[in-house]
């Protein structure tokens, strides 16, 4: 019959209108990837030719640059170092911006409003500023050149955004749930614990999945207070030891860009539904 | 000055700190050299801890080299060694944090950039260590004391500096019947030559360590003045100015395509590597780099000496680098201790580093010296700390010196040149630029 | 009164929102100090760890970096002395600064057309629905989960004089010239390609937040308020402009805020790229600062330089997130 084919044809036109229009954004996100991926796999000598085609090898493939990763750098501790950081930071901006964000949505504190504005206002304040007073506050407690100290100075710049995405969360949980536990004899504390925050779980993942994200973009922070080679975290380390002098090891420099940014990437996949909800909440419905 | 201070019987390290710096440097000086002369560890130093901040050296061997040397140190007088290395660009930065933080390595490093003078306050005299070892190696040469001096005394000890010598393909001024680039103008008519060939040369003109050392060499080359003696006066407006930037507008039209105006340090390296480059002006990173990617290239790749400039004069400037001890050091005296060590050491850095580190002081040069001496291919090394210079040539390496150099305001004259800007207009945005820096620094 | 919120049973909903709402409006004495004062204490309490943090962390050294803009602070000094608006003025004097000045704003302006139709774009492809969606999304999102000092070199890479992959795929493909001609596209070289290579590096970043924000925005609204829109006849267009946007205005004004901030202040990209050259063509506020303040030590300088936005940015940004406050009710 013509009616069920013209309306099968019709869905795979539709899809690949759709798969065509795509591919030039995954071409464009992906195709960076894939260059690490070869590039990490090619020997010195097959990398600086201009007269081949440079998408492919033309002496085999080496693990070379992998093993040196391993073996000569201290690159695993760089990767267990930056998730270390990644998940305390991700604990301390929990434990700081979501009782914030609570208390200025819902506990109707006076010049919540401007309160509100005021930490996300830090947020202009440069880091090549802020990382020099903030080394005595780390050679203060003790912790220079430990990644600890990136532990402290991280959730500054991730607990004004997250304050703010749990504010706006917040908001849309209805004040009516709240006021039935209240209502139970519950009081503010249980409120919170046992209604509020069950339901606020996206918009905690994301949270979490924010900060974890945002501890890796740093670089000036890790470069000044941590130089000692093991305890750099990931994003110091590939820069400052991979780069020597003038010469650049490319090879291996993709090679440590692949192995930490593929599981990340996964990850932050798996909670990319989450990530879409918490985002949602913040929405004032 | 002589006397013999009863350094025996002072046991507490903390109050011969305290007595040493309340006593003043040269008190320090003198039984810091009864010491070195009984060649033992005084035992103050035994059980102490030393954290050392440097770059990571090019050679990764090097590094690891210098690691062991320095844990050996260690454990011959009982203290304890760190080293940490990061790149030489993100010193400036550490530095700015350990300062204000009040605590941090005990001896810092600086590399191209030396900023001596900027935290001379907070470092310790090392004139000691510095007059021992020339006293012992025939004497520094003329161009090390200025990196690191500031009233009459040294505040940091320069180690090596790292020569950017001509490299260029024999193989193809060969072919061409090209003389050897003895002179900048025989330079420019080989790259004249070869580029129409697919062979073209190159040099920055970008905002980049190597373009602040490359055109300050042609311009010396020619004559040229950065600031005088006293480094307090600004002799870039002059005729070799004009003179230099006319021929390297020149050399770029003809010999040059408009990659260079997107290099780093590493892409000469890499464009001699590649087989495409006629010649670079670069450090041996380069003739390194092209010996393990390209041993076709690299059989043909010749080292020589700084071309002449119109005059015949040959100036080469190098990248200096320097050792520091922070004041605030809990370990002043090993960090003397291990800077002299490493002083009286310095050759054996230089072969490590297959050739890539000169030595400041004047019996090193003794021919022949330590690989470059035995390489034929880069004999021609050993003649170039006659010729040797730094920033602020021939005045010394000061603040505003140094503000000039991070900014990249000489390359940036040469750029804008390279591009169409009148030279005039140019020069006169250059000078402007220094006269206002240096401005900013008389004003401070 | 009593507070019906203390009384139990199980009354409707209605009815305990409406007992609510009276129980906020009219607050008798007694009640008021310990229910409101329990209240408050608790907020406070919540409040504090993040106020805290930021206020010791953030708020301390920002005043100290005033005071390093108003003093002829220098990284080996530690004691500086007060210089007025002296380091404005220096800045206002040097022909860089006003470069720099006109390349963030460039740079920022720019990224963000780009990263706004990009994001779009894709977040409206990213509605509709297609076999292997999630595979689809989880690989565009990767720019952005990748570590910034990585993906930068990565892309340095790409944009090598000589070994540029994008360039030799151009020139295959008879788009550019082949090397060595002057159609061979120099990146990081040529003034304009400069800042376009290192805009596209911070768009290639951002777009796919902000097509994710995007898609979360359009995915939130009610699906009644858009069939009633359609029943009333609008186009696509239309219901986007008028319903869509206006219900999505919060997130998508905070998303465009933050990001705009981190751009501006952003070091990274422009550092590793091009350190700011070639001749200044990329040359943003926070490089200028950087190299003024830390690597020759002008402290002073170098905050007056990072901080000069400052006075344009807090008044702005006050506005925005006032209104966005109003609008969420």
């Amino acid at each position: 019959m013509a009616a069920p084919r013209t309306a099968r044809q019709k869905e795979i036109r539709r899809h690949l209108w759709i798969y065509g229009a795509l591919t030039p954004y995954v071409i464009i996100a992906v195709f960076p990837i894939y260059w690490m991926l070869i590039t990490a796999f090619k020997q010195d000598r097959d990398l600086y030719r201009m007269d081949v085609f440079p998408l492919w090898f033309h002496l085999p493939p080496t693990w070379k640059n992998f093993t040196y990763l391993f073996y000569s750098t201290n690159y695993v501790d760089w990767v267990i170092n930056t998730m270390t950081i990644a998940a305390w930071v991700a604990g301390i901006t929990l434990l700081t911006a979501v009782p914030a964000g609570y208390a200025l949505a819902r506990l109707r504190i006076p010049g919540a409003e401007n309160l509100g504005i005021a930490i996300f206002m830090t947020y202009l304040v440069p880091a090549i500023i802020l990382f020099i007073p903030l080394s005595r506050v780390v050679a203060m407690l003790g912790l220079q050149d430990e990644w600890w100290s990136l532990v402290v100075v991280y959730p500054t710049f991730t607990i004004p955004f997250c304050t703010w995405l749990m504010m706006g969360f917040f908001k849309t949980v209805p004040m009516e749930m709240e006021e039935a536990a209240r209502v139970d004899g519950c009081g503010y504390l249980g409120a919170l614990l046992r209604i509020v925050l069950p339901v606020s779980v996206p918009g905690i993942l994301t949270s979490v999945i924010f900060a974890f994200t945002l501890s890796m973009q740093d670089f000036l922070y890790g470069l000044a207070y941590v130089s000692i080679g093991d305890q750099k975290p990931v994003t110091v380390g590939v820069p400052t030891e991979l780069i020597r002098g003038d010469v650049f090891f490319w090879g291996s420099l993709m090679a440590a860009a692949l192995m930490v940014g593929l599981p990340v990437a996964i990850l932050y996949n798996f909670f990319l539904d989450r990530f879409i909800q918490g985002i949602t909440g913040g929405v004032g419905k | 000055m002589n006397e013999q201070l009863p350094l025996q019987t002072d046991h507490a390290s903390v109050s011969r700190r305290r007595f040493l710096t309340v006593a003043g440097a040269g008190v320090a000086g003198s039984s810091l050299l009864t010491m070195l002369e009984a060649r033992q560890a005084p035992a103050q130093i035994k059980g102490t801890t030393l954290r050392i901040l440097q770059w990571s050296h090019f050679i990764p061997a090097y590094d690891a080299w210098y690691d062991k040397f320095a844990r050996e140190w260690g454990d011959k007088n009982g203290v304890k060694v760190r080293v940490d290395h990061i790149p030489h660009l993100e010193i400036p930065a550490r530095m700015a944090a350990e300062f204000a933080a009040g605590s941090g390595h005990d001896i810092i490093y600086n590399g191209s950039s030396i900023l001596t003078r900027l935290y001379y306050k907070n470092l310790v005299d090392l004139s000691d260590v510095a007059d021992a070892a020339g006293k012992k190696y025939g004497g520094w040469i003329p161009s090390a004391r200025p990196l690191v001096e500031v009233e009459g005394r040294w505040f940091g000890l320069p180690l090596f500096y790292i020569l950017l010598p001509m490299l260029y393909r024999k193989d193809l001024f060969d072919q061409n019947n090209l003389k050897a680039p003895d002179t900048w103008e025989l330079a420019r008519v080989a790259a004249r030559t070869l580029k129409p060939k697919g062979h073209p040369s190159g040099i920055q003109l970008s905002q980049c360590a190597d373009a602040n050392l490359n055109w300050r060499s042609l311009f010396f080359s020619f004559g040229g003045q950065e600031a005088d003696a006293s480094g307090e006066n600004v002799l870039i407006d002059s005729k070799e100015l004009r003179e230099t930037l006319r021929f390297a507008k020149a050399l770029y039209d003809e010999g040059m395509t408009a990659e260079v105006f997107s290099w780093d340090d590493a892409s000469d390296n890499r464009y001699l590597a590649s087989g495409v480059g006629c010649w670079v002006h670069d450090a041996i990173s380069a003739y390194r780099t092209t010996e393990d990617t390209n041993p076709e290239v690299f059989k043909n790749t010749v080292i020589a000496l700084e071309p002449q400039g119109q005059g015949g004069k040959r100036v080469s400037v190098a990248a200096p680098n320097v050792w520091m001890v922070w004041k605030f050091s809990k370990n002043q005296q090993a960090a003397k201790e291990f800077l002299t060590h490493l002083i009286d050491n310095d050759i054996e850095g230089m072969v490590q580093s297959r050739g890539y580190n000169m030595p400041y002081l004047n019996s090193r040069y003794k021919k022949p010296m330590p690989i470059i001496g035995t390489d034929p291919k880069m004999q021609i090394l050993q003649d170039f700390p006659k010729i040797v210079a730094f920033y602020g040539y021939p005045g010394p390496a000061t603040t505003p010196i140094q503000e000039v150099v991070n900014t990249f305001v000489f390359p940036d004259i040469f750029t804008k040149v390279a591009r169409g800007t009148n030279i005039e207009d140019a020069v006169k945005w250059g000078v402007g630029e220094y006269r206002r820096i240096y401005a900013k620094h008389k004003r401070a | 009164m009593t507070a019906s919120s203390h009384s139990g049973g199980p009354d409707a909903a209605g009815a305990r929102a409406a007992a609510v709402s009276v129980v906020s409006r009219a607050r008798p004495r007694g009640w008021f100090k310990s229910q409101s004062s329990r209240r408050l204490a608790f907020g406070y309490l919540l409040l504090a760890p993040a106020v805290l943090y930021v206020l010791l962390l953030v708020g301390a050294p920002f005043l100290f970096s005033l005071w390093l803009a108003v003093s002829d602070a220098n990284v080996g000094e530690q004691v500086a002395s007060f210089v007025g608006i002296e380091n404005f003025r220096a800045a206002l004097e040097s022909e860089v600064f006003f470069i720099a000045l006109r390349n963030s704003i460039v740079f920022t302006v720019v990224a963000a057309i780009f990263k706004g139709l990009l994001g779009t774009t894709l977040a409206f492809l990213l509605l509709q629905s297609f076999k292997g969606k999630k595979l689809i999304r989880g690989l565009v999102v990767i720019p952005f989960t990748l570590p910034i000092t990585i993906s930068v070199l990565s892309w340095k890479w790409m944009y090598d004089s000589q070994f540029s992959v994008i360039n030799w795929f151009l020139s295959r493909i008879g788009l550019i010239g082949s090397y060595g001609s002057p159609e061979w596209p120099v990146w990081l070289g040529e003034p304009y390609l400069a800042l376009a290579a290192c805009i596209a590096v911070n768009v290639w970043r951002s777009f796919p937040f902000s097509a994710i924000v995007l898609l979360a925005g359009f995915t939130s609204v009610p699906n009644e308020i858009l069939d009633a829109a359609r029943v009333d006849g609008t186009s696509f267009f239309q219901r986007f402009r008028h319903v869509v946007v206006p219900m999505i205005a919060p997130i998508l004004l905070i998303g465009f805020l933050f990001d705009t901030v981190f751009t501006l202040s952003d070091l990274s990209v422009v550092y590793l790229l091009t350190q700011g050259g070639p001749a200044n063509a990329t040359k943003i506020l926070p490089v200028l600062a950087y190299q003024i303040g830390i690597q020759a030590g002008a402290l002073g300088r170098g905050a007056a330089i990072s901080l000069f936005l400052f006075p344009l940015l807090l008044p702005l940004m006050i506005l925005l997130l006032r209104n966005l406050k109003r609008r969420e009710y």
